[in-house]
């Protein structure tokens, strides 16, 4: 019972929190809070439900926001548009690279995300025409429709970027209650035996890849359009990592995981402000501990709490058979 | 109609050759059984009738249908299931999810339709749902709907095994020593389940060493030896060919 009634009591408590205060600041920490949390459940469905680590995802990001703050800059490109456009392009990118690198399985994989990563990371560095080059594109329109309307607060983006995660969070939840979310674990689980049972692995990783890719585009393109300015540093070491550390650390393959992840990456990058590159380690250190001591991250803790009291009494039903 | 027909299929890994020329067909609603010592090559025919491994040369035949060096998805999509010889599991799943995921083949309802929650998605998944506890009562695992497979003893888990393989509703079930390290009373109970399974309709090639299980269940047997058929026939005519008893030489198994 409990569990169903926590995701809407969470969207209510996300609804009303950026009202406790007018503190701009504050607003802005959300909006990072949120796109990185769409951010971070686009990266899940593949670390998450394939079961495959990718070091890439930050790539699709900036070429969202790459692409929409082009093709504002050079061809006039309304926002709302302009985002479904970011999440095609992504997306394409994502078809591409999936289609060459998800034949090769475990660490060649793993490889091959961070190799095209970090080409296109340095491509946006230095194709200078195109992308301006480490400078960036900056006076980027805010998102809106027509001159009528447009997203001008933080809140404004706050509020879209609410709606795109409960929307997408909701996506997922529905995915892993499917058959192509079975076939997703089963790949995860077993790619052999879920071969066996008619999955066409490749296939269904490429789905969840180009799915994944898609979404971080559209993400990318809201944090173009809600800070104006976008520099190539979104696709840096940085940010590839900072990913999957939200992924990791809050709990990979669950909703609420990437989400709280997301939520402390923020958080931790705030009260860690003063500490300037130190903060890196600092993280570095949390995911190692993380993957060592909660490998079902932050999430897993609330579970082993709530399951407890339905283990014990499995148990005590196994005593009284006479076990 | 013939079931499977396998023809002149054979294998090599560089200078071995796992299986040779070997030509044999399975019949609709029959129990072959096939059997050999250790390395005689049955895991590597099983490995290229399910598409897991490419033939060398020969065919295969599924209905009819040439199916030789298919991929191993496409295979089991025509209606192929099979079991490893090595436990193969999801082990971190509840059984009932094990088998949950083995309805994929038999079902079409997307993604979409689950966000919308369509009248068709939910109807589907409430079959799912019936079709794998169905798959987890026949082969005696109800009780254990809940428990993850990996805690499951090891009995259990081979006839999860079976269970997943059933839930994809196969014509064709291949199972790769299914009693290995089997108890007694395990295997009977194995025997009663795979005629059960012929019974409902569906052609069961058996990989086998225990003889008590072959002689039990099939109705015809295979025997390979180095890769080569080396006889065909009743269980009872098999055992009594002097080929066989050389190649069994030795092994108490025979008379088992
Ligand atoms: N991938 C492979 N590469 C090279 N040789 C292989 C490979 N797979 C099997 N073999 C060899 O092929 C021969 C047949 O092996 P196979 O596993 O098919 O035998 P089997 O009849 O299933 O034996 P067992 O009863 O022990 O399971 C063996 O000599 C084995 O070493
Ligand atoms: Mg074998």
């Amino acid at each position: 019972m409990m569990a169903r009634f926590l995701p809407i009591l969470a969207v209510a408590a996300a609804l009303v929190l950026p009202l406790a205060t007018s503190n701009t600041y504050f607003h802005h920490l959300l909006v990072l809070w949120m796109l990185y949390s769409l951010l971070a459940l686009s990266l899940n469905i593949i670390v998450g439900y394939i079961g495959e680590l990718s070091f890439g995802h930050a790539a699709f990001f900036g070429i969202g926001a790459y692409t929409a703050a082009i093709l504002g800059m050079n061809f006039g490109f309304p926002g709302f548009p302009g985002l479904l456009m970011a999440g095609i392009v992504a997306g394409a990118f994502g078809f591409v690279i999936g289609y060459v690198a998800l034949r090769i399985e475990g660490p060649q994989f793993v490889i091959l995300t961070l190799g095209f990563g970090s080409i296109i990371f340095t491509t946006t560095n230095y194709w200078v025409d195109l992308t301006r080059g480490p400078m960036g594109i900056s006076n980027i329109a805010p998102l809106g429709v027509g001159a009528g309307f447009e997203l001008s607060s933080a809140l404004d983006y706050y509020y879209l970027s609410l709606l795109l995660v409960v929307a997408f969070a909701y996506a997922c939840h529905a995915l892993m209650l499917s058959r192509t979310g079975r076939a997703f674990i089963a790949v995860r689980e077993n790619a052999q035996l879920a071969a066996s049972l008619g999955v066409d692995v490749f296939r269904t990783k490429l789905l969840a890849f180009v799915v994944a890719t898609a979404v971080a585009g559209v993400a990318g393109a809201i944090f173009a359009h809600y800070l104006t300015v976008i520099t190539p540093e979104v696709m840096s070491l940085n940010y590839m990592v900072a990913i999957l550390i939200m992924v990791i650390v809050g709990g990979r393959g669950t909703i609420a995981g990437p989400i709280l992840g997301a939520l402390i990456y923020v958080g931790l990058l705030e009260l860690l402000r003063a500490t300037g590159a130190l903060r890196m380690v600092i993280f570095a250190a949390l995911l190692t501990v993380s993957v060592i001591f909660l490998p079902g991250g932050l999430v897993s803790l609330w579970r082993r709490f709530a399951d407890r009291s339905t283990v014990r009494t499995a148990r005590q039903a196994q005593v009284e058979a006479g076990e | 109609m013939t079931i499977l027909s396998v023809n002149t299929l054979t294998k090599k890994f560089g200078g071995l050759t796992a299986v040779s020329d070997v030509d044999f067909e399975v019949q609709p609603g029959e129990i072959l059984g096939i059997i050999g010592p250790n390395g005689a090559g049955k895991t590597t025919l099983f490995n290229m009738l399910a598409g897991s491994m490419q033939p060398t040369s020969g065919t295969v035949h599924l209905k009819g249908q040439n199916i030789t060096g298919m991929r191993a998805d496409r295979i089991a999509r025509l209606g192929v299931a099979r079991t490893f010889q090595i436990t193969s599991l999801f082990p971190a799943l509840s059984a009932h999810d094990n088998v949950r995921a083995a309805t994929y083949r038999t079902k079409k309802t997307g993604w979409m339709a689950s966000i919308f929650r369509t009248a068709t998605y939910r109807a589907e998944e409430a079959d799912v749902d019936r079709d794998a506890m169905a798959a987890l009562h026949f082969c005696d695992l109800a009780g254990h709907a809940d428990d993850n497979a990996e805690s499951l003893s090891y009995g259990d888990q081979r006839r999860l095994e079976i269970a997943i393989a059933l839930a994809a509703k196969p014509a064709l079930l291949l199972l790769d020593e299914p009693a290995a390290g089997m108890n007694p009373e395990e295997g009977q109970r194995l025997v009663n389940m795979i005629r059960k399974i012929r019974d409902n309709g569906t052609s069961v090639l058996l990989v086998e060493h225990h003889m008590r299980v072959v002689m039990g269940v099939c109705d015809r047997v295979v025997v390979l030896d180095h890769g080569e058929k080396i006889a065909e026939g009743t269980p009872a005519a098999v055992v009594d060919n002097p080929d066989v008893i050389r190649v069994y030489l030795g092994r108490e198994a025979v008379s088992a």
